[in-house]
């Protein structure tokens, strides 16, 4: 081969990897609009973002995938916690975890909120269904909220109970499995330790969930009805 | 024997305190080990978080290796365009500038102070000083390369993956208020720098010390360093795609990006046969076999690390479960000891003898030096990759919590702390060697 020959390769080689990659980011910008939803791309989601950065959140975290593999991934940790599981590990991560930590973090409420209002954002990503481990849990979530299409089974999800109990194969393992808890413990049982937490039993690390009044008497129905 | 150009000089204190940083990152290493495989208590993370510590990990690892290939570039400018660095005095004012702002930025962390975004964390306004610092050095390789107007392919890389380089940092510094194209724009920086502008870097200091030590003609050299260099280009600038899988980009991703990024071991194959080509087929013989071994080393562990490691988990059908996990960091640790931490040592022991105004020196420490980082951060890197497949294992294939996961991981990190310091012996005696190089025996002896 002769040198002219290798310059060549060189251009050609380049200009036509370039052109590739410069014509698919074009493109790229165009749809990922639509993927990333932009249009509910919202003020509270931006300034969300900037708390995400502030706080130096993704040092620990990764979020689709990317930063530091310390800490799970936040990409749809949305449905996993929903806005209030979310609030509460952050209020008092040290009731959360057990042998590795997460600081507690000054946030105001204002911040939190625009966290949460980012963390729901970026749940709602188009991303070709990663991370495996949550297309996983929400398939089974689906199934198990489908049980009973009623307040007590969205708000087991919204306030973040998938956590750490499990349901029908769906959610976290720090809590006992939920999936026949009605046939164990009575309404007026369930009712008692959703109020406290400690009240069965007094080693329990769970913390009190927030639940008005009424959202106690329907998540209490709810998982009392799961025979 | 002294410098061919007394203003080679100016690359001495770029290589101390880039060595020096290495250090620290190591130390830095082996507290994020110990993070994972111990139990740190509730106060010690409030004050001092996991994130702080790791900030500084990388950033010094990025300073360090910078630092290491600018001193580099003033070592060899002088010999390859046969002129006298253009302003030394311009030199020093930027290591002084870089270095004072990267220390900056370190304590800045520590006190919660960061742009947030991982590897690129330096915050507004010292970003924009990191720009003044590229834009002396380049204006002042730029100008010793345009005043001495000998044009040759080796300088272009050189200059061009400079200039590349420092372009690509541009793309870090706007706000993205949409996550996805954050991150899309982030890569931009991050693998167009290692798998783009770095490897010209890389391609053309090695191909002038295999010039340098085996006087294997430069044309061979520059006519292969246009094939690679082509090759480079074409797998790495369009690869950037398998970083684009599973960020909310177009499925078209998937196609190009595992395509080409599973042809970007093929560049640094046909590097490593090169410089194995050269090294048989040299005219003279080589004086100090020290570079030699760093230089094989080197092309060694750059193919197995970043090429071997790197196509392990490129494709998207494996991707898929390995994104994000500690299988990364297995590939990141030893793609960046082999292709660029052996470069820069490869490099150092070249100059640092020269620079010193010795023809031979002492190897001994050298080699066992050698032996030890190459050994201790190979096996490393066979720790993460168990603790990376035990977690690709239990959280994305069984679907079992990341904390579970996590616990039967511990393991693998406390033996990765123990070879953490382990390593830091071998970068310990690397340093005092490189500082207090004695002259030598004969070479004969030596090898």
């Amino acid at each position: 081969m002769s040198t002219k020959t290798a310059r060549w390769i060189f251009y050609i080689g380049t200009l036509i990897s370039l052109a590739l990659f410069l014509v698919l980011t074009v493109d790229t910008h165009r749809q990922i609009q639509t993927l990333t939803h932009a249009d509910r791309l919202s003020e509270q989601v931006v300034a969300g973002k900037r708390v995400w950065q502030k706080y130096n959140c993704n040092d620990c975290h990764t979020i689709l995938g990317f930063g530091s593999y310390y800490a799970p991934d936040m990409t749809k940790v949305y449905w996993r916690r929903g806005s209030e599981g979310i609030k509460a590990v952050i209020r008092s991560p040290e009731t959360f975890t057990t042998w590795r930590k997460m600081p507690r973090l000054p946030l105001t409420d204002k911040e939190l909120e625009n966290l949460v209002a980012f963390l729901q954002w970026t749940s709602e990503i188009d991303n070709q269904g990663w991370p495996p481990q949550d297309q996983k849990l929400r398939a089974g979530a689906g199934q198990a909220v489908a049980l009973g299409v009623s307040p007590g089974a969205a708000l087991y999800q919204a306030k973040g109970c998938f956590a750490c109990h499990r349901l029908y194969e769906a959610g976290g393992g720090a809590g006992p499995d939920l999936t026949h808890v009605g046939s164990r413990l009575s309404y007026e049982t369930i009712e008692r330790i959703l109020t406290d937490p400690r009240s069965g039993n007094p080693e329990a690390t769970m913390p009190t969930p927030p639940l008005s009044h009424e959202e106690r008497y329907q998540v209490g129905h709810f998982l009392a009805g799961l025979k | 024997m002294p410098l061919a150009y007394p203003s080679q000089r100016v690359a001495y204190p770029y290589f101390v305190v880039a060595l020096l940083l290495f250090v620290l990152q190591v130390i830095v290493g082996i507290w994020l080990a110990l993070s994972y495989a111990l139990t740190i208590p509730q106060w010690l993370v409030d004050l001092l978080p996991f994130s702080t510590t790791r900030a500084v990990h990388t950033n010094l690892l990025v300073l360090w290796l910078l630092l290491g290939f600018m001193g580099s570039t003033y070592f060899m400018a002088p010999e390859e365009t046969e002129r006298e660095i253009y302003s030394p005095t311009l030199a020093y004012i930027q290591l002084l500038l870089l270095v004072g702002t990267g220390v900056t930025a370190l304590a800045g962390f520590v006190f919660g102070w960061t742009k947030g975004k991982p590897l690129l964390e330096i915050p507004f306004p010292l970003d924009y000083l990191v720009v003044v610092g590229a834009l002396i050095f380049l204006f002042n390789v730029g100008m010793t390369i345009l005043r001495a107007r000998q044009w040759t392919v080796i300088q272009g890389s050189l200059f061009g993956g400079l200039v590349f380089l420092a372009v690509m940092y541009l793309f870090n510094l706007p706000f993205y208020a949409n996550l996805s194209i954050d991150w899309y724009y982030w890569w931009w920086v991050i693998h167009l720098w290692v798998e783009g502008a770095w490897e010209l870097v890389a391609a053309a200091l090695t191909a002038w010390i295999l010039i340098k030590i085996t006087n294997v003609p430069r044309a061979t050299v520059e006519k292969w360093l246009y094939v690679e260099l082509g090759l480079f280009l074409f797998t790495g600038i369009a690869g950037t795609g398998h970083h684009y899988y599973w960020l909310g980009a177009p499925s078209y991703w998937l196609w190009v990006g595992g395509i080409f990024s599973a042809l970007e071991p093929v560049p640094i194959l046909l590097m490593l046969a090169d410089a194995w080509h050269y090294l048989r087929n040299r005219r003279s013989e080589i004086k100090g076999r020290l570079v030699f071994t760093y230089a094989v080393g080197m092309a060694i562990l750059h193919f197995v690390g970043a090429g071997v490691w790197g196509f392990a988990h490129t494709l998207p059908q494996i991707n898929y479960y390995t994104h994000g996990s500690q299988i990364t960091v297995a590939h990141g640790h030893l793609a960046f000891f082999g292709a660029y931490v052996l470069l820069n040592l490869t490099f150092f022991y070249y100059a640092m003898p020269k620079l010193k105004g010795l023809t031979l020196f002492n190897e001994r420490r050298g080699n066992i030096a050698f032996w030890w980082l190459s050994i201790t951060m190979s096996v490393m890197t066979l720790a993460f990759s168990v603790a990376g497949v035990l977690q690709t294992h239990i959280e994305r294939i069984m679907g079992l919590g990341y904390m579970t996961a996590q616990a039967q991981m511990r393991l693998s990190f406390a033996i990765l702390a123990v070879l953490g310091v382990v390593f830091l012996g071998g970068v310990l005696l690397t340093v005092v060697d490189l500082m207090t190089l004695r002259p030598g025996p004969s070479a004969k002896e030596a090898a």
